[in-house]
């Protein structure tokens, strides 16, 4: 569903992805994980189409991200990027009128959900809360991929279980979840699949299932063996 | 396209409200001065009027470029270019609202002030003088152009058309300093550079173009409908580098 080929992005003198090749089908909750600096964010970007890539291309259905993937490709970043003139309702009305599997029941649902109100400014709100209304607005579409960016970040407990069990709600056999975070315990509750990335680079895909049986190992158990020495 | 268009309208409604406001309390001035014979408050305010005339045109076009240079360096950026629009889209609403803002901020001026000029001599009737008056402003910009209605108007659509271009020609140095040069050293002065060289060449292209015109009216519209045609051309341009280099 979505193929990174080779993919390179650097800035200046910087490489934040290198040579990233990694395919990633539906059906499946992915946990992309990585230290600060790995590359995670640069590689959903350019998977959004935010970023054009220096070298290789990312594909989705085996076309190049582009217009078309935008379509059926929910992002949401990491950081705060809604207007700072919209309201909580502004931003429903943005969503509506450029995707059309946004529905705006289902954003009122999960505004509900998150303890949000229509008049709410976006510019008054806490981080907690920008960061439910990011979820419920990308949530809120009925896209075929999902790429949340630290989905968890400022977020208190309570709150992280019911987005926890909103995303879950999505992991159905025709869509793709792919989910960064600091949080590994708190990932590992969800996702069935690891991707880990180091200084750009792709360390390994794996499928938590078959890691644990097999091996013996935990994804956080992984995670510590892969940056153990770097995170020190 | 038109979606794309009324949240460019969005962005900048409350600017527009404003000036729109400061208008309509110079204006409310000029009528008292008038009909209340204060020579020295008519004056102030007739020069109030001409000030925003000039500057909220100019203001218009300044903050598109800002709105444009925000949606590109700042997050706020990722609202626009996640949608599934491209960047021809994207970049045509801006060129599109701004154009018709510019247009119609020009227009309602143009027309605000056939008005008070028409109430100046209803209630003064001193036509020579007024008439003195709009001739010597004129004369400040252009020596050439007749004081009739046809020639001010092809003269406002030709000041206005060329303001367009520069409009655009600005989103073009932004669009290769965001793009094309992002993270290279002097990034901002080689962009400004080349922003300043595009205009020197296009006023040189227009110079050449318009100057086998005899008629002053003819060579004002063709002025205009050139400048339209060089926006035209640098709005493909820009939109071409967006799609295939832009990242925000």
């Amino acid at each position: 569903m979505l193929e990174s080929k080779e993919v390179t992005k650097t800035f200046g003198a910087k490489t934040a992805v290198d040579h990233i090749s990694l395919k990633l089908e539906k059906g499946h909750v992915y946990a992309m994980l990585g230290p600060n600096g790995s590359g995670k964010t640069t590689w959903m970007k350019l998977a959004a189409g935010l970023l054009k890539p220096t070298y290789g291309m990312v594909c989705f259905n085996g076309e190049q991200v582009s217009i078309e993937s935008r379509k059926h490709v929910a992002y949401m970043s990491t950081e705060p990027y809604f207007y700072t003139w919209m309201t909580v309702k502004d931003v429903g009305k943005y969503y509506q009128d450029f995707f059309e599997d946004f529905s705006y029941d289902r954003y009122l649902k999960l505004l509900k959900q998150m303890e949000l109100t229509e008049k709410l400014k976006t510019k008054a709100l806490s981080s907690g809360m920008m960061a439910k209304l990011k979820i419920a607005v990308t949530m809120a579409r009925d896209a075929q991929a999902y790429m949340l960016d630290e989905p968890f970040n400022g977020i208190d407990l309570l709150a992280r279980d019911e987005i926890r069990a909103c995303i879950l709600s999505y992991a159905t056999e025709d869509k793709l979840l792919l989910l960064s975070s600091h949080l590994v315990e708190e990932m590992e509750a969800i996702a069935d699949r690891a991707v880990f990335i180091s200084e750009g680079r792709l360390v390994e895909c794996v499928d938590l299932e078959e890691m644990r049986t097999r091996q013996g190992v935990s994804m956080a158990d992984r995670y510590r063996q892969i940056y153990g020495h770097t995170e020190g | 396209m038109f979606k794309l268009m009324k949240y460019e309208f969005r962005k900048t409604w409350i600017t527009k409200l404003i000036l729109l406001g400061i208008t309509a309390a110079a204006e409310a001035a000029f009528l008292f001065n008038l009909y209340t014979d204060k020579e020295d408050g008519l004056a102030a305010s007739i020069g109030i009027l001409t000030v925003l005339a000039i500057f909220g045109v100019l203001f218009i076009g300044l903050q598109s470029v800002i709105t444009l240079h925000r949606d590109m360096n700042t997050k706020q950026g990722y609202m626009l270019f996640m949608t599934p629009n491209s960047c021809y889209k994207v970049l045509g609403a801006k060129v599109l609202e701004n154009g018709l803002s510019i247009l119609v901020t020009g227009g309602f001026f143009f027309a605000l002030g056939a008005l008070d000029i028409t109430l100046l001599f209803a209630k003064q009737g001193q036509l020579n003088q007024i008439w003195q008056m709009i001739q010597d402003f004129i004369k400040t910009i252009n020596e050439e152009i007749p004081l009739t209605a046809d020639a001010l108007a092809a003269f406002t659509f030709s000041l206005l058309a060329d303001w367009i271009s520069i409009v655009v020609t600005a989103y073009l140095a932004d669009v290769i300093s965001a793009a094309l040069l992002n993270g290279k050293s002097f990034n901002g002065v080689i962009s400004f550079v080349i922003f300043l060289a595009l205009n020197w060449a296009f006023g040189w292209l227009l110079g050449i173009a318009t100057r086998s015109i005899p008629n002053v009216v003819t060579s004002m519209l063709v002025q205009g409908g050139i400048s339209l045609l060089i926006a035209a051309v640098m709005y493909v341009l820009t939109a071409q580098i967006m799609e295939k280099k832009l990242s925000v």
